[in-house]
């Protein structure tokens, strides 16, 4: 096992490589040049040319990926154009949102999909079956950003029973101290605040969550339907065995892990699905950065958040395989 | 994209023992008796239909409207309303259908081409330049889809062209990912066990008994890459990256639109948001209807 | 405030003599709680000036929506409105222009004033025992300390990126500034010297970028290192900001918040602040400031949709809210290098074409009125030109006698994404209208778009774009500010590439019209340059628009004014 999590690990190594000749052929190939950029329209030559060398732009194009991959390796990952904030530093404010979001959406999606899905398996080609079936696929077939607003019209303009948009009331004027503002909340000892917060998640994260949701659900029905008609199910049954105790001790053990893998694969889609839900609910996280960062040609944090980003969807995948791994012990590692 | 990342997961490869042509028949008929796969062929024949035929069905011009007539509600002559322009809803939703299916089919087409390429190459060939291609797919299917599609616009401006080659960029890698599977999976397959002994050569052994049999996955995978193709370009669109001009009866653009209008005029939103919804279950539907058809073990 | 374009010359000195013919001033402090500020002049009766009756309570929170994130906590670098805003709440300036109003000045931190006869000598008496946030003594010698930061400014410092206001003001830096000396005559009493007479300086001066900063805030925090984003007093660390206003700055978080709190020893008491804390909160799309505004996350909402005004009429919760006369104009872009358009009957044609009242109805919600000229109606020699009406049939008419074959009726037409501006709420659907109206007499425009921040200001500035959707909101409400500033000016010599317009008749007009020492002089000069540049037609002027802000209904107190630069010390809540 802990040899082929050393396999794995090494094996994500000449992905990042890949990626950063990427992405800084990416920044160097944008129209317009990073130093203009940064000072702007009106900046005079000279100033350009100082600013060129500041960065060392003007150094062959070798010489300055090794520099940038020399930076990376050394936790570097460079400032902002427009605010000159450090990368890392702006990174830890808005990753905690992210994953505050995340973790929200799929819980959102397992808790309800998993039992949505056994309840239809149960029944085949039933009512509930059926509807279960139509209310997950259109799940999938519905433009976050619409389900987003949507939400946010009848929950929160209508209804007025949840907040529209941000993490928290600013009013309320919690500090921050981990950015985990559900904790943050608390370590501050304001149950009023963390209630807030709380509400605040509900909206994206339905909207976030609404596909994993639909995917889980139609996976979780599947594999229990696989399951149900394997031998040892039948055996189980004909053994006089309670249904009950055919569905835990049979059934789901072994439809568990094409679920498994598949939650595992979701959080994938959640962090690409979430650039446009905090878009939507001016929720500040890594997506809203990169969307922001895109918007401002602000190539250091364009090109090292596409970098986080793909680091963190390659360390869930580790983490995925592996739990898959445990799950399933047959799997040779191969 | 977001349901890209399950496809691999649910696709099961078909291990067949027969030839190639039984394996597709059999699936046709198995696919017709398969009712939801049926509904989702339905909603796609009228999506197409209605795609071809969008200047006899509708009775206005897509891009003449008044700006006094702006969102007028419902009625018996504009039954989806009028929008911002005073432009009939459901005739642009008509002619809309021809671009979201272009867009649609061609960056799924391009996708599948650049991807089936690499993936036969590197499931076919093996070795080192299976190793290289494959970490090159991993680089991209690292960053996730809609950053890639986003990054792209942003790189290459904005315009149709450019959204078709952003989706089927971030599409690729998946699909190249998908074939080499099958084709990996395969190698050892009886049939190709089978025809190696009786002296078939490696190309033929790929063109003639593996590629045919690892297209079936592709082919799922293609038919839901479609349904995420529409709601990715509608994205593309939300965020101001969608086509630059503004009057293209876009579905994306105009379901943006009529989400700015959501206060004004809220019912604009229905005629956009069911089309892009139907077409992506037909596609959904008939991608599940697919696949269970050509993995006669998935029977549900 | 709201700068719109590049390469803007150094267009110094305007009028408004009114406003500065160097007597000493007795109008009430700028920032005084304007209990008696009356509905501007022009308020829609549709719109109530929250500025009623009641009185004022003290205490709570505003939640404010800007439209996007600040881009400076320095008021000597800020440009742009979403800034200003919050920098307007904090520092002040020796001058202000009175709330309500785009024109009349009213002393700030200067008590009162005198401008010796030669107009070069400007001796300020300011306000006794005010203090700075942090605390230290406002002063003589802190104002020169700031006029001197702002001209010694060099490097990236002195680039149009960061101090372009100083430079369009004084005329640059050092040497090349306008600016003789600042000189502390007593602790409380300073003369400004200049090397030319310029007659709007006092107006200039109300602008956010010549706020008064305290000294030892801007020292703290390196506030002049060369590399300005290094300077933790232009990024929002905690101690900058530091001026004398009825608030003080809080915190600053990126693309979140920023917070400003009550300045409970503000000078002037009378403009004490009624609120606690104020966050102003970035949210760019208009849909979810309204949907935040109703479902109560915020409270204020300075970017609203004109469309969506009925929405809000109709939601007993809100208000909508009236910020008085317009100070900007929108208006067609057409570059003279790219043809068409260098032909004089095809941008005339171009101005028959375009059906402003159904672009005024469809999408500013009746809150604009089509443009007289090519600066607001109501701004100072603001002449009626007897602009083009539509007129399908008079379009087609100088398009034959242009004698432009049809197939070279084609050019691109570009238009801004990712934004909205007070003179032009939706960019995509204004471009649409304008587009088929084109269409519908003959011409055939090419659709194309930028982001509005990556690179459409700078590609239109260049001259790259034959025809394009552009406007202005006024630094200040002189001709100046719109004819030469922001449109027609010369840069060495030659017409800015941005619109091509030739014509040194009027530059010289202009230019006269700025240097002209009384006020009769000066409004033959602009009406005849207002009639010059109607002759040629070089860009349309559409509308001079009215953007409403909106608010929930308990929120008192907000004056509204159509420079967009409000400060909320009057405003509080009635709950």
């Amino acid at each position: 096992m802990i040899k082929y999590i050393v396999r794995r690990l090494l094996g994500a190594i000449p992905v990042l490589f890949g990626l950063s000749i990427i992405l800084f052929a990416f920044i160097h190939l944008l129209p317009g040049d990073p130093a203009a950029t940064i000072l702007g329209q009106h900046a005079r030559p000279e100033l350009v040319d100082a600013m060129r060398h500041r960065l060392g732009l003007d150094l062959p194009l070798w010489q300055q990926y090794l520099n940038y991959v020399g930076d990376l390796l050394h936790g570097d990952l460079g400032r902002s154009f427009v605010n000159n904030r450090s990368v890392v530093d702006d990174f830890f404010v808005r990753f905690p949102g992210t994953v505050e979001l995340t973790l929200a959406a799929l819980a959102f999606a397992v808790g309800l999909g998993i039992p949505m899905g056994r309840w239809a398996a149960r029944k085949p080609q039933s009512f509930s079956d059926g509807f279960i079936t139509v209310v997950s696929l259109v799940g999938v077939s519905i433009p976050i950003f619409v389900l987003g607003l949507s939400l946010q019209y009848v929950f929160a303009v209508q209804l007025h029973i949840l907040p529209a948009s941000g993490r928290i009331d600013p009013r309320l004027q919690v500090p921050y101290t981990t950015n985990f503002l559900l904790i943050d909340t608390l370590l501050a000892g304001r149950p009023d605040a963390f209630v807030d917060s709380l509400r605040h998640l509900v909206l994206p994260a339905i909207a976030l969550g609404s596909i994993p949701l639909a995917i889980i659900t139609r996976i979780t029905r599947a594999s229990v339907l696989d399951v149900t008609h394997e031998d040892y199910v039948r055996t189980a049954r004909a053994k006089g065995l309670t249904e009950k105790r055919v569905d835990g001790r049979h059934i789901m053990r072994n439809a568990w892990l094409p679920v498994v893998t598949v939650i595992g694969l979701q959080v994938g889609g959640l962090l690409a699905g979430a650039v446009i839900t905090e878009t939507v609910f001016a929720w500040n996280g890594v997506g809203k950065w990169v969307v922001e960062a895109i918007e401002a040609h602000d190539y250091f944090v364009i090109q090292s958040s596409i970098l986080i980003f793909a680091l963190i969807f390659l360390l869930v995948n580790l983490v995925v395989d592996i739990g898959y791994a445990f799950l399933n012990p047959r799997i040779r590692y191969s | 994209m977001a349901t890209k990342a399950a496809t691999p997961a649910t696709v099961r490869v078909p291990v067949e023992s027969r030839a190639s042509r039984g394996l597709w028949r059999d699936a046709l008929v198995r696919l017709r008796r398969n009712r939801p796969a049926l509904v989702g062929l339905a909603c796609i024949a009228i999506f197409v239909f209605v795609a071809f035929f969008a200047p006899w069905l509708a009775q206005y011009d897509p891009n003449k409207g008044g700006l006094g007539k702006t969102f007028e509600p419902p009625s018996a002559a504009h039954w989806a309303g009028l929008d911002k322009l005073g432009r009939d809803e459901l005739t642009r939703v008509m002619y809309g259908a021809r671009i979201s299916l272009v867009v649609g089919v061609v960056s799924v087409t391009v996708g599948l081409t650049i991807g089936g390429l690499v993936g036969a190459i590197a499931g076919g060939v093996g070795g080192r330049i299976d190793t290289i291609l494959m970490r090159i797919t991993d680089v991209f299917l690292a960053i996730p889809g809609i950053l890639l599609a986003i990054g792209i616009v942003a790189w290459l401006g904005q315009g149709l062209v450019q959204i078709m080659i952003a989706v089927a960029v971030a599409n690729a890698p998946i699909f190249a990912r998908i074939l080499r599977g099958s084709l990996l999976s395969l190698r050892e397959a009886e049939f190709v066990t089978a025809a190696r002994s009786v002296g078939a050569s490696r190309t033929r052994l790929l063109l003639r008994h593996m590629l045919p049999n690892a297209l079936t996955a592709l082919i799922v995978a293609a038919t839901l890459a479609l349904a995420t193709a529409i709601i990715d370009v509608a994205g593309l669109g939300f965020l101001g990256l969608g086509p630059p001009d503004p009057r293209t009866a876009e579905w994306g653009t105009m379901l943006t639109d009529s989400t700015e209008a959501l206060r004004r005029a809220p019912w604009l939103i229905f005629a956009p948001g069911i089309a892009i919804v139907i077409s992506a279950i037909g596609f959904n539907l008939l991608g599940d209807g697919l696949r269970e058809s050509l993995d006669p073990r998935l029977k549900r | 405030m709201t700068r719109i374009r590049s390469g803007a010359g150094l267009a110094i000195a305007a009028i408004l003599f009114a406003a500065c013919s160097g007597s000493t001033a007795t109008p009430a402090p700028a920032s005084q709680a304007p209990a008696s500020a009356a509905a501007p002049s022009g308020a829609a009766p549709s719109t109530a000036p929250s500025a009623a009756a009641g009185t004022p309570k003290d205490g709570g929170s505003l939640v404010v929506a800007i439209p996007g994130d600040i881009s400076s906590t320095d008021s000597a670098f800020i440009q742009d409105s979403n800034s200003s805003t919050v920098s307007n709440q904090v520092i002040e300036g020796l001058v202000a222009t009175k709330p309500g109003t785009t024109g009349e000045i009213v002393p700030a931190l200067a008590k009162s004033w005198t401008v010796s006869p030669d107009g070069l000598t400007y001796t300020f008496t300011l306000q006794d025992g005010v203090k700075f946030h942090d605390g230290t003594d406002f002063n003589a010698d802190a104002v020169c300390y700031n006029y001197n930061r702002w001209n010694n400014f060099t490097g990236a410092l002195a680039s149009p990126d960061y101090s372009y206001y100083y430079a369009a003001v004084f005329g640059g830096y050092g040497k090349d500034s306008n600016l003789a000396s600042c000189t502390a005559t007593s602790p409380t009493e300073v003369a400004i010297v200049l090397k030319h007479p310029y007659s709007s300086f006092l107006l200039s001066q109300t602008i956010t970028s010549f706020g008064i900063n305290s000294p030892t805030a801007l020292k703290a925090l390196d506030a002049d290192n060369p590399d300005p984003t290094k300077s933790g007093y232009n990024t929002g660390a905690k101690g900058a900001m530091v001026g004398t206003g009825p608030f003080m700055f809080k915190e600053y978080t990126a693309n979140d918040h920023i917070t400003v709190v009550k300045n409970p020893n503000y000078w002037n008491k009378a403009g004490v602040a009624h609120l606690d804390t104020v966050i102003f909160k970035p949210i760019s799309d208009q849909t979810a400031t309204l949907n935040a505004l109703q479902s109560g996350d915020i409270q204020l909402a300075m970017n609203l949709n004109p469309t969506d005004l009925s929405t809000v009429q109709a939601d007993t919760k809100l208000q909508a809210i009236d910020r008085g006369e317009s100070c900007n104009l929108f208006h067609l872009g057409m570059n003279e290098t790219h043809k068409p358009f260098d032909n004089e009957k095809i941008r005339e044609a171009v101005a028959y074409a375009i059906n402003k009242q159904a672009l005024i109805d469809t999408f500013y919600g009746g809150q604009a009125k089509a443009a007289i000229t090519w600066m607001p109606a109501g701004g100072l020699y603001a002449k009626d030109e007897a602009l083009p009406e539509y007129n399908v049939d008079k379009a087609k008419a100088l398009i034959a006698e242009s004698g432009v074959p049809a197939d070279q009726l084609t050019f691109d037409f570009w238009y801004p994404s990712n934004v909205s501006r007070p003179y032009m709420p939706d960019p995509k659907g204004i471009f649409q209208a304008i587009s088929s109206d084109l269409e519908a007499v003959g011409f055939t425009p090419n659709p194309q778009t930028k982001p509005w921040k990556e690179g459409y200001l700078k590609e239109e500035a260049t001259g790259k774009y034959p025809m394009w959707l552009i406007g202005w909101t006024c630094d200040w409400a002189g001709p100046d500010n719109f004819l030469d500033t922001a449109f027609f000016n010369y840069q060495g010599g030659k017409p800015s590439p941005e619109f091509a317009y030739t014509n040194d008749a009027l530059n010289k007009t202009m230019k006269d019209a700025e240097a002209a020492t009384d006020d009769a002089t000066a409004k033959t000069l602009w009406e005849k340059a207002q009639d010059m540049i109607r002759a040629d037609m070089p860009t349309v002027p559409i509308v001079n628009s009215t953007p409403p802000a909106a608010a929930a209904a308990f929120v008192k107190g907000f004056v509204g004014s159509g420079n967009l630069t409000e400060i909320l010390n009057s405003v509080w809540l009635d709950q």
